[in-house]
């Protein structure tokens, strides 16, 4: 039998407000490595650099993704969200804390970004418990379930470790090297949040999308349990400038390894052969794990201290992370969702009555494959430009990536202009069909 | 008066206006179909989605009433969504697997 219409509850609005926010911060953070390239080509902590990397953290990353875990978590889980007015708080939250955060660091006003991460941070706690309590209705945890509540945990805790961080610059509460602090906050939010959400929302859209199953439990079991003990290893062993942070890299590096046999002996049983770009988007940001975990390697070897060349090199590792895994990984994502949640609340009611287009229908595949290429093209480039620090080869790579982005915007545009005018055709064939035999 | 009734044919038909919009395939083509039971002007369908996932299954399972509701031999439409036997690509017409680039594994 039919059941409720649980989808029909959920709005598109909350989402795509997050996601307008993202794809804004995200244009104006490579403007910003456009006109400072210095901000790739040098290794020094300055006020851009913090500034500008907030802006992809929280502006972007953090925005593309807690809006599409508000849509993808009750979807995955198979449950409603708790509650869409936490969420419409959060954005507001969200919004007004990240815009005055990086306005704060540009200022270099560290009190300012105490104040705003404040803001920031209670957005965060709205969004934990918007989730937990999502979570809390699901019948049955599995591997999904339990890698997005432990990516949540470590959300909580990255965010409390950049407000330490702030505070230590101001008063003195903290005998921790501030480098590594910081190190240690980025790894928090990079690989116990952002990274184990990939790894576990992969194990449930990856069979989706592609009309698979998940091969192995416990292998995929196996590879959260490694990410996340990892993770607490490392932190700690950042934090006090330990050897043994190798021995926990190589616990990641390993999770990821069981994670990519997993992906891999998904693809291989799937039932849709063919791959369409959002997909490749996606699995580009994975393959890109497997250079993140040589620098990994190279960067926890015992022994190696910091100098300009190493300094290049933990720039490179960043990049790669943010703007290469991460943020390929929400674009190919971005690509499924947003045509999803247009068509759903604009064309799903007129299903069977009307001729409804397709999801792939709703965009651009040539603009989404030039978008690829673009992204690409500036990574490389970008990448290239922070190893020698190029300042000027890093402003083209910079282009490159907001030239790409600017292509992912208008097929966004494209996409939402669907909703304001819809391209439903009536069903020519109903008279035909009219009253047999 | 004449009392026309549908056939299954003209009910395969109807059905061929549902797509699933991320295969951008019809749910006829795609093998989704179960069986279709016809008594007089009620139409009973039992059918399948490609994954208990699919966030779409509300939606398609209307658009299913919709479109046999939208014949005028149709008076009455039961949709019971199945999940037993799953769905696999084997129920596919050639001409979804073509369009689809699906294979049966």
């Amino acid at each position: 039998m039919i059941q409720s219409d649980r989808n029909a509850k959920r709005s598109i609005a909350v989402t795509l407000s997050f996601v307008a926010a993202g794809t804004v911060s995200l244009l104006t953070g490579m403007c910003w490595l456009i006109v400072r390239p210095d901000i790739l080509a040098t290794y020094h902590y300055n006020q851009h650099v913090i500034a500008v990397t907030h802006l992809f953290t929280l502006g972007w990353i953090c925005s593309a993704v807690m809006g599409s875990i508000y849509q993808l978590v009750p979807v995955a889980l198979e449950t409603n969200l708790h509650s869409e007015r936490l969420a419409r708080a959060h954005f507001l939250l969200h919004l007004i804390g990240f815009t005055g955060m990086v306005w704060m660091f540009r200022a270099w006003n560290i009190k300012g970004v105490g104040y705003f991460g404040f803001i920031l941070a209670t957005g965060v706690l709205v969004f934990a418990y918007n989730i937990g309590r999502t979570l809390t209705s699901i019948l049955r945890w599995n591997v999904v379930a339990v890698g997005i509540a432990s990516a949540l945990g470590w959300l909580v805790l990255a965010i409390l470790a950049g407000l330490l961080v702030a505070a230590a610059k101001l008063w003195p509460i903290s005998s921790f090297d501030p480098i590594r602090q910081m190190h240690a906050h980025a790894h928090l939010g990079g690989l116990g949040f952002l990274m184990i959400l990939i790894v576990a929302v992969s194990y449930k859209l990856i069979p989706m999308f592609g009309l698979s199953e998940l091969q192995n439990q416990s292998r995929a079991w196996t590879s959260l349990a490694l990410l996340n003990v990892g993770m607490a290893g490392l932190f700690v062993t950042i934090l006090f400038g330990s050897a043994l942070k190798l021995l926990f890299a190589i616990v990641v590096i390993s999770g990821l390894g069981l994670f990519g046999c997993e992906l891999i002996a998904i693809l291989r049983v799937r039932k849709r052969r063919i791959m369409d770009w959002g997909m490749k988007y996606f699995l580009t940001a994975i393959a890109l794990l497997a250079p993140l975990c040589v620098l990994a390697i190279v960067l926890s070897s015992p022994g190696v201290t910091l100098n300009d060349f190493t300094g290049r090199l933990e720039n490179v590792y960043g990049l790669i992370a943010l703007l290469g895994v991460v943020t390929l990984a929400i674009l190919g994502m971005l690509y499924k969702i947003v045509p999803f949640l247009v068509w759903y609340s604009r064309y799903s009611p007129d299903i069977g009555r009307m001729k409804v287009p397709a999801l792939v229908d709703l965009y651009s595949v040539r603009l989404q494959t030039i978008g690829y290429w673009l992204f690409l093209g500036g990574l490389v480039l970008t990448s290239l430009a922070t190893l020698f620090g190029h300042a000027a080869c890093a402003q083209k790579g910079a282009a490159l990536w907001f030239a790409s982005i600017i292509v992912f915007a208008a097929n966004m545009v494209k996409i939402s202009h669907h909703l304001f005018k819809p391209g439903t055709e009536s069903l020519p064939m109903n008279a035909a069909l009219k009253g047999v035999s | 008066m004449i009392v026309s009734h549908p056939n299954e044919q003209t009910v395969r038909d109807a059905l061929r206006q549902v797509i699933d919009p991320e295969l951008d395939c019809n749910i006829v083509d795609l093998g989704l179909i179960y069986s279709i039971h016809i008594q007089g002007t009620k139409v009973s369908v039992a059918m399948t989605l490609t994954t208990p996932a699919c966030p779409m299954q509300e939606r398609i399972a209307m658009g299913v009433q919709s479109a046999l509701l939208n014949l005028d031999s149709v008076e009455e439409v039961d949709v019971d969504l199945v999940w037993d036997p799953p769905w696999s690509p084997a129920r596919m017409t050639e001409e979804g697997r073509s369009r689809m680039g699906i294979y049966e594994s």
